[in-house]
């Protein structure tokens, strides 16, 4: 496993564009929400779940499909919150030699669109991200007497670290199932980028005059492959 | 709108666009009531579309279950305030429903498979379900209009009850992919032969339309017209006929006979405005899906037809079908690092299993019937969230460099199978009117019945022992969550979006609901050209049939309008 390779220093800065900002405020104060610092505070409330276009806050189901707006319901996440999203996404996919770290993409960002969503599988995992982000923060606290920020980048990957595996401490099953949960949400949400594509190989989503199928590099490869499977 | 017309077709998908498109050409004047709104693929068709660029990354949600880019508009598992109900006591039922001009054509898997001579003679093949009043030779001729007006990939094979089509009809196949290739040495090794996909969509240009250019999904419907749905394909030509009208927001409910018994028009209720009209025509066409239609005819009560509209012999509704599914994918190392290719092709896979089993049915060899055909899935497509999942079945979750690692060898090794297969019908799988509930016109909506057999759940069962074995022949990991209990493996009735059989055609009015022409036995100018028809609901998905029925019965209606026997 890497190490980082480039910690964190830099606060985050939303990667969300004015027109997502205008929405998701004019969506929050519809809803009466101030912001995410109270829901930091309380316990997490599962809202219900919304109804094939019953909801206000989905987007319905005849969405402008050429050119989408953004998505209509509130944010959840305070300003502190996404700090530390941003420093767990980078802990997950920090920048590498030829592919950008998850935070320049606006991970956090859209960690904060999913959970903040009004759909079943969606508010099934907000509870899991909020709690995993308070515990995070408190535990950062316990071990070292400051914010996850601001802990040393080392004692930072620790924590982290810790994470990665299935604990035998059942203290710490829930923190794990977050960070699965969350490793997965920013697998999904990197790999979905046009820097993502790059990275991963997909060279798709071009038009072609013709297919051309399989390259002889592809096909030679494929060939061995299938000898040592006695094919 | 100028009534009364020759004909008034109710639905505008596969049968409904294809009988417009007949019927204009033969000169009548038709009136299309399509009850969504209209819909232009044209400008509303998102073309190379990111993830990014859509909620949610495009995932699926209760708002559009097929994901954000899919093209269905205003429906899916569940329309608001158009219910319909589950019977006490039945297994579940799921009824896909969109609110758009061309239907489900605008969003379909475009898989265009010909049934074969013993899929019209069931019973006489093993003494279940029933005979068709056709043969597949009758039916041939428009099965090679349709390829040749729509376009269908394919191959001539010589498989089984797996027709060959006539030189020219068809399109050539694209190469198989990287995945498809390795999977085709692993079936062919257990004895099974692969064959080249019919798939409409266009590897050459036709009739004005571009061929595909092996990018953008074709669930999200196709801007430059190079695969097939009504609204591209069927109601340009008929529109240009002069001879058209379409209104959308119609949804028919009901339809209205004269003093003689004979279909005067239909009723309908306007969905934007909750006004209601009735509307005249020579001749009725119902084409609203296979539920849909027996609704209409379930709510058309009168003194004549207290039970519903040519429901003397109870038979509206009854032979619900739908295809059996099941599935199972796995993770082949042998496709790890392979060096990175555009798999985009067309998009549908490029080829697939036909039923390799009739010879061990014919000794009774099989515990069961029927057989499947394999659909796959995999190789390099578009990354979506379900990356994270494939990511994530590893003990010590990797991070960093590590991860991406990961994320490179993992992304394109896994191979999904989906098993579509047939279902015999039985007297337990039926719609009928729910007594009490009624959608926000106050309209009677469907009650669903279902129970699936033993014949189907011991095909589930097979399609994944058979899965299982090509995972294991290639080296491959199957994903966990599989079922071998064919009961639990099974797909829930209405899943596979196959609905067929309520309305079926027969040999008499004591068999059928219509006769081989899909003209009503109690009301002789009232037709039915949808699914609904079906007599059988062979492992073909049936839109191909659909569509070369509604030809045929559209050919039959001109034919009498122009002698004066309507």
């Amino acid at each position: 496993m890497s190490a980082l390779k480039t910690p964190s220093s830099e606060p985050y800065v939303s990667r969300i564009d004015r027109r997502t900002t205008l929405a998701w405020l004019g969506g929050a104060a519809a809803a009466g929400l101030a912001g995410g610092a109270e829901i930091l505070a309380g316990p997490v409330a599962a809202a219900p779940a919304v109804v094939a276009g019953q909801d206000r806050h989905g987007y319905g189901a005849d969405p402008k499909l050429t050119r989408p707006q953004p998505p209509p319901w509130p944010r959840i996440l305070s300003k502190a919150e996404l700090q530390t999203a941003a420093l767990v996404c980078d802990f997950i996919l920090p920048a590498s030699s030829d592919a950008p770290s998850a935070s320049s993409l606006g991970v956090p960002d859209f960690i904060d669109e999913w959970i903040s969503a009004p759909y079943p599988d969606q508010l099934r995992d907000r509870p899991v991200i909020l709690d995993g982000l308070r515990w995070l923060e408190t535990e950062a606290l316990r071990r070292y007497q400051t914010d996850l920020f601001n802990a040393p980048p080392g004692e930072r990957s620790a924590l982290l670290t810790g994470l990665t595996t299935k604990p035998s401490d059942p203290a710490l099953a829930a923190p794990h199932t977050f960070f699965r949960t969350f490793r997965s949400l920013t697998i999904g949400a990197y790999y979905t980028t046009k820097p993502g594509f790059r990275d991963v190989g997909y060279h798709g989503n071009v038009a072609l005059a013709s297919y051309p199928g399989p390259s002889d590099a592809v096909k030679a490869h494929l060939d061995s492959e299938l000898k040592k499977l006695g094919l | 709108m100028s009534d009364p017309y020759d004909v008034i077709i109710v639905g505008s998908g596969a049968g409904g666009g294809m009988s417009a498109y007949a019927l204009t050409q033969a000169g009548l004047k038709v009136l299309v009531l399509e009850a969504g709104r209209n819909y232009d693929p044209s400008s509303e068709t998102p073309m190379f579309n990111l993830p990014s660029e859509a909620p949610l990354r495009g995932s699926s949600t209760p708002d559009k279950p097929f994901g954000f880019y899919d093209a269905t508009v205003d429906g899916g598992w569940e329309v608001k305030g158009e219910p319909y109900t589950i019977a006490e006591g039945s297994e579940p039922f799921m009824w896909w429903r969109p609110r758009m001009l061309g239907g489900r054509t605008n969003h379909w898997g475009r898989i265009s498979l010909r049934f074969g001579p013993l899929d019209f003679k069931p019973r006489s093949r093993d003494g279940l379900g029933q005979d068709w009043p056709i043969t597949y030779e009758e039916l041939a001729p428009w099965y090679d209009r349709v390829e040749r007006l729509i376009g269908v990939t394919g191959r001539a094979q010589g498989l089984e009850n797996t027709p060959d089509s006539p030189e020219g009809c068809l399109q050539p196949p694209p190469t198989p992919r990287a995945y498809e290739a390795f999977v085709t040495r692993g079936f062919n090794s257990l004895g099974i032969p692969v064959a080249a996909m019919h798939a409409a969509v266009l590897t050459q240009p036709l009739n004005g339309r571009a061929a595909c250019f092996y990018a953008t999904a074709c669930g999200r419907g196709c801007s430059i017209r190079a695969n097939f749905q009504s609204t591209t394909v069927l109601f340009p030509p008929a529109m240009a006929t002069g001879n058209l009208e379409i209104r959308a927001n119609a949804l028919v409910y009901q339809v209205d006979l004269d003093r003689t018994g004979k279909a005067k028009g239909v009723t309908f209720v306007d969905r934007v405005s909750g006004e209601h009209h009735s509307v005249s025509a020579r001749s009725v066409v119902l084409a609203a899906g296979a539920c849909e239609s027996a609704r209409i005819l379930l709510n058309s009560k009168s003194a004549a037809f207290p039970d519903g509209l040519c429901n003397t012999h109870g038979m509206v509704g009854r032979y619900l079908m739908d295809s059996v599914g099941a599935s199972a994918s796995g993770q082949f190392p042998a496709l790890e690092n392979l060096p990175p290719t555009n798999d985009d092709g067309i998009s549908v896979g490029h080829i697939y299993v036909p039923w390799w089993g009739y010879h061990l049915q014919a000794r009774k060899a099989l515990p069961f019937p029927r057989g499947y055909h394999i659909e796959m899935g995999g190789g390099r497509g578009m990354p979506s969230m379900s990356l994270g999942a494939m990511l994530s079945r590893q003990e010590a979750l990797s991070v960093g460099d590590a991860l991406r690692e990961d994320a490179r060898r993992i992304y394109g090794s896994y191979i999904g199978f989906a098993g579509r297969g047939e279902m015999i019908p039985n007297e337990d799988c039926y719609t009928d009117l729910d007594p009490e509930v009624k959608d926000k016109w106050g309209i009677p909506v469907l009650r669903f019945h279902w129970k699936w057999s033993e014949h189907e759940t011991q095909q589930a069962a097979h399609m994944v022992k058979t899965f299982l074995e090509v995972i294991d022949r290639l080296g491959g990991t199957p994903t966990p969550g599989y079922q071998t209990d064919g009961k639990k493996a099974i797909s829930r009735g209405g899943e596979i979006i196959h609905e067929v059989g309520t309305v079926r055609m027969g040999h008499s009015p004591e068999d059928s609901v219509v006769n081989a022409f899909g003209q009503s036995w109690a009301v002789s100018n009232l037709f039915v050209t949808d699914g609904a028809v079906l007599v059988s609901s062979p492992d073909k998905n049936p839109t191909l049939s659909i569509l070369a029925l509604a030809w045929r019965s559209a050919d039959h209606l001109a034919g009498l309008a122009r002698r004066g026997e309507l």
